[in-house]
């Protein structure tokens, strides 16, 4: 049915509570994003299904996206009526049998809980959702030490709603910040609203959201274009992906209020090709947005008519530069061009266009429902509201974080990351992926914000926070990020283009042993003038993550190049595969994790590597506790 | 209509300049010198051999540097175009466009006029490369062929330091009219074409080979046939028929004579 007023909307939103709130059988969720299916929750979801079957049950089963603690997925929620949602962790297919029968018999299987959900508050309904009180024994979802520090606004549906439901996401209050768009205000008012809150653009620059509206509110056309930028690229990052996978629907609401307000009558959304069930979700998510009212031609019965397209990119980084996007969606290489003119004057097709990143429009629905004051109260001044961050590496728990801005480093990679894993030390975390910056430990009480970052030398970025311990060799990251935007340089300017490949050049040299005094000093230069004279925000933040290695860690360039010695035995033709007798604790562990059978090894003797055997896999590094292999 | 003419101030000297125009164009014309490689007037503005920057001192946009071929004139705006860090940053470009064009001798020449005659960087030789070595990927050639001839018979291929421009999937074009445009445009005379016999071959294009028009009344093949008919369909009013598929040269003699018989009075008695 197409949905036309207020009681249309309402008559939903009750017939999707009923589902999310069911008083009368067992309700189970299978965590189904990307990250839920690469542990196995398809596998989990099958064999519930099937025990189910099995068993004649009366017990429904559905999909819900990623509640974030990736690290303790399979995810599983279960939820007797009038009882609190327990969410299970680690789940596999040999559990589903316990699990149905303990669902079956009114109880949950407390051995697999994680934690339980008594209350939650979806921020676009009047009023929290109530599970009802009970399991004592379980502790509340924000009393686990990874959620504590942690605040819901973006992934406010995600692990609860299914995703492939748009009656789900109305019954948590989806659309309802559309409707009071529609009906009680003025594009004006509400980007007026959205400068108020101070949201600024989630991709990584930070531009105010609202003034960036304004400026193609102001530009005449016949017609202007919203666009959602899906293509999220940096290594380690993948927020964008789970708020698509995990509620597509907030970001159609969200691009419905934006176009209204500033006047677009259609959209695209941008999605990489990488991510098949993003695509899958909301091509599911848009003809469900047609089908009730919401897409297409006079939406919930005013003037408003507005239609959103999906486009899979080609596959190239740079796609997520706003020209080369535009490039990319008219058919053409996806190259930048030099700005002005913005796109908010000739974008796509040459015809103003707004583009804005997943995570911004995801905050739009809540901003308009709870008003831009409510929203900039959040985070610290100029910096406010939450960001998601993906947090990965070398990370004890890794997942999705969300926290408001200006929470210290050391919070999100401590008391939510747990430090690193292994026991072992961090020495930095790369913000901001391959255009960011690293930030040693020493500087982890800095406040995560757009201005500190690049106080810094690293910058936001997306979101991803990738953290690296005492083995990771800092030369051998720049590298590695370098190597990325090699790559990816879309080989338009020079200074990118052949720039970005010569500091690859050096920096390989450097980790071969082949590294010269003046390298440093050369590189230093090159990136600073790909910097300055780049064409598009790749180039222009490309050296940044060797420009904070030389500036953090200047030792470790050095160890390489003046005693050809890698510190953290990553590069390997720095490595001697020497046994060090003094520290060799004769246990024998690199004789076994040796492939190739090139360490004599007995028992009480010192290893030693035979060299013409030996093929550098570093499999005895790996294992030795003692770190006596040189 | 005449443009508007606005005041922009460079080096410190105002000068005048049309609105809109872009601030390489206007230092072409006064004289100051700057270097580029993809500027072309007759082509829209491309901003990537990043050689032509200025920088911005005062101005309704963004301060800083930036490229002249892509900065617009408007008033009050005030750029510099000589500064040590301009001159700096220049140089490290030019470092790597003679690592990255080892064979072109333009480019030697152009650095060595700004003071940079050796590169730090290892020059990138490829031994069969049908541009010898001179390519910068200005890209003049690409966007000539498609921006003006409306033919698009070559491209980029690959991306980042591995970008080439050839034809697509390296094979003979089938709708490059052998115009030679792309040759005409390139700053490092890196394209080569040749004509023989009834052929014209684009060397550089995966050897394309266009067949040559055989002159009517010489008999010599001097001009791409396809590029003939696409020329033909501009002319309006159309090319008479006596004119059609002579050459220059024969061309010039038919017409010359008929001048001459219309001086003697003899043109009018042979149309008749």
């Amino acid at each position: 049915m197409k949905i036309k007023t207020l009681e249309d909307l309402n008559k939903i939103k009750e017939k999707g509570l009923n589902k999310l709130l069911s008083s009368d059988k067992p309700h189970i969720a299978v965590g189904l994003a990307s990250c839920g299916i690469a542990t196995g929750g398809d596998r989990v979801f099958k064999a519930l299904e099937d025990t189910i079957k099995a068993k004649k049950l009366d017990v429904e089963l559905t999909k819900t996206g990623c509640f974030g603690i990736c690290h303790e997925e399979p995810l599983v929620n279960v939820r007797i009526p009038g009882k609190p949602l327990v969410i299970l962790h680690k789940v596999t297919e040999n559990d589903a049998e316990k699990i149905i029968d303990d669902v079956a018999n009114g109880k949950v299987p407390e051995e697999k809980a994680l934690c339980k959900i008594e209350e939650w508050d979806h921020l676009t309904l009047d009023e929290t959702v109530n599970y009802g009180k009970g399991y004592s024994n379980i502790p509340l979802w924000n009393e686990i030490p990874y959620f504590k520090p942690q605040k819901k606004v973006v992934l406010r549906d995600a692990g609860i709603i299914n995703p492939e439901d748009i009656e789900e996401y109305i019954a948590v209050g989806g659309y309802s910040a559309l409707y009071k768009a529609l009906t009680e205000m003025t594009p004006d008012e509400i980007i007026e609203e959205v400068k108020k809150s101070g949201l600024r653009g989630r991709g990584g620059a930070g531009f105010p959201t609202g003034l960036k509206w304004s400026f193609i509110k102001k530009e005449k056309s016949d017609i202007k274009y919203v666009i959602c930028n899906g293509d999220e690229g940096d290594p380690g990052a993948y927020m964008n992906r789970n708020e698509m996978e995990s509620d597509p629907h907030m970001i159609i609401e969200g691009m419905l209020i934006g176009a209204y307000a500033v006047g677009a009558t259609e959209g695209y959304i941008y999605v990489r090709a990488e991510y098949p069930l993003a695509i899958e979700r909301f091509r599911k998510a848009i003809d469900q947005a047609r089908e009730y009212g919401f897409l297409g031609e006079n939406i919930l019965g005013t003037d408003f008519s507005f239609d959103i397209g999906l486009v899979s990119n080609a596959g190239a980084f740079v796609c997520g530069e706003e020209t080369a996007l535009i490039a990319s969606i008219e058919g053409k290489p996806g190259r930048p061009r030099p700005r002005p003119p913005f796109p908010a004057q000739k974008g796509l097709w040459g015809k103003p266009t707004n583009i804005n990143n997943v995570e911004t429009w995801c905050n739009i629905p809540v901003i308009i429902k709870k008003g831009g004051d409510w929203f900039s109260q959040i985070g610290i001044e100029k910096n406010t509201g939450t960001k998601v961050f993906s947090l990965v590496g070398k990370v004890k728990k890794a997942g999705l974080v969300e926290v408001p801005l200006g929470t210290p480093v050391r919070t999100i990679v401590y008391d939510i990351g747990g430090g690193a894993a292994k026991n072992r030390k961090v020495k930095a975390v790369q913000t901001g992926g391959p255009s960011g910056g690293t930030i040693p430990t020493s500087l982890f009480d800095t406040p995560v914000d757009y201005e500190h970052l690049k106080e810094l030398g690293a910058i936001m970025g997306s979101g991803g926070i990738v953290v690296m311990d005492e083995k990771t060799c800092m030369v051998d990251t720049a590298k590695y990020f370098l190597n990325f935007t090699v790559d990816e340089s879309c080989g338009k300017c020079v200074p990118c283009r052949e720039g970005l490949k010569r500091m690859y050049d050096i920096l390989d040299r450097i980790t071969k042993g082949k590294g010269e005094e003046e390298d440093m000093e050369t590189l230093e230069e090159l990136a600073t003038t790909i910097k300055e004279a780049s064409l598009c925000g790749l180039g222009q933040t490309a050296p940044n993550p060797v420009l904070t290695t030389l500036k953090y860690f200047r030792d470790e360039y050095e160890a390489h190049i003046k005693e050809k010695r890698c510190p953290a035995h990553v590069c390997v033709d720095l490595i001697k595969f020497e046994v060090n007798k003094d520290k060799c604790i004769k246990c024998g562990l690199c004789y076994s994790a040796c492939p190739v059978g090139a360490i004599d090894w007995k028992k009480g003797k010192t290893s030693i590597i035979n060299k013409d055997k030996c093929i550098k896999c570093k499999a005895c590094i790996e294992v030795c506790p003692v770190g006596a292999i040189e | 209509m005449a443009e508007k003419l606005i005041n922009i101030k460079i080096n410190g000297k105002v000068y005048k300049a049309e609105e809109g125009e872009t601030v390489l164009s206007v230092c072409n014309r006064v004289g100051i010198d700057i270097p580029a490689l993809c500027y072309n007037e007759a082509l829209a503005p491309y901003g990537a051999c990043r050689l032509c920057m200025v920088e911005v001192v005062n101005g309704p946009g963004k301060k800083g540097m930036t490229t002249s071929c892509t900065l617009r004139a408007v008033e009050g705006l005030e750029i510099v175009t000589d500064t040590e860090k301009i001159k700096h940053h220049r140089n490290i470009l030019f470092e790597l466009y003679l690592a990255q064009a080892p064979g072109s001798e333009e480019i030697r020449k152009m650095a060595a006029k700004y003071g940079v005659t050796k590169t730090r960087f290892a020059e990138k030789v490829k031994p069969l490369d049908p541009l010898g070595n001179k390519c910068v990927l200005c890209g003049q050639c690409v966007r000539v062929c498609d921006e003006i001839m409306g033919t698009a018979a070559i491209n980029y291929i690959g991306r980042g330091s591995n970008t080439r421009i050839n034809t697509p999937y390296l094979e003979e074009s089938n709708v490059c009219m052998g115009c030679g445009a792309c040759a005409e445009v390139c700053p490092t005379g890196a394209i080569q074409i040749e004509d023989v016999e009834d052929k014209r071959v684009m060397k550089s294009w995966s050897n394309t080979k266009v067949q040559l028009k055989k002159c009517k009344s010489c008999g010599r093949y001097f001009a791409p046939d396809p590029m003939l008919d696409f020329t033909y369909g501009k002319l309006d009013p159309e090319i008479k028929e006596e004119l059609k598929d002579l050459c220059p040269d024969c061309r010039r003699k038919l017409l010359s004579k008929k001048e001459i018989l219309i001086n003697q009075g003899e043109a009018y008695k042979n149309e008749k």
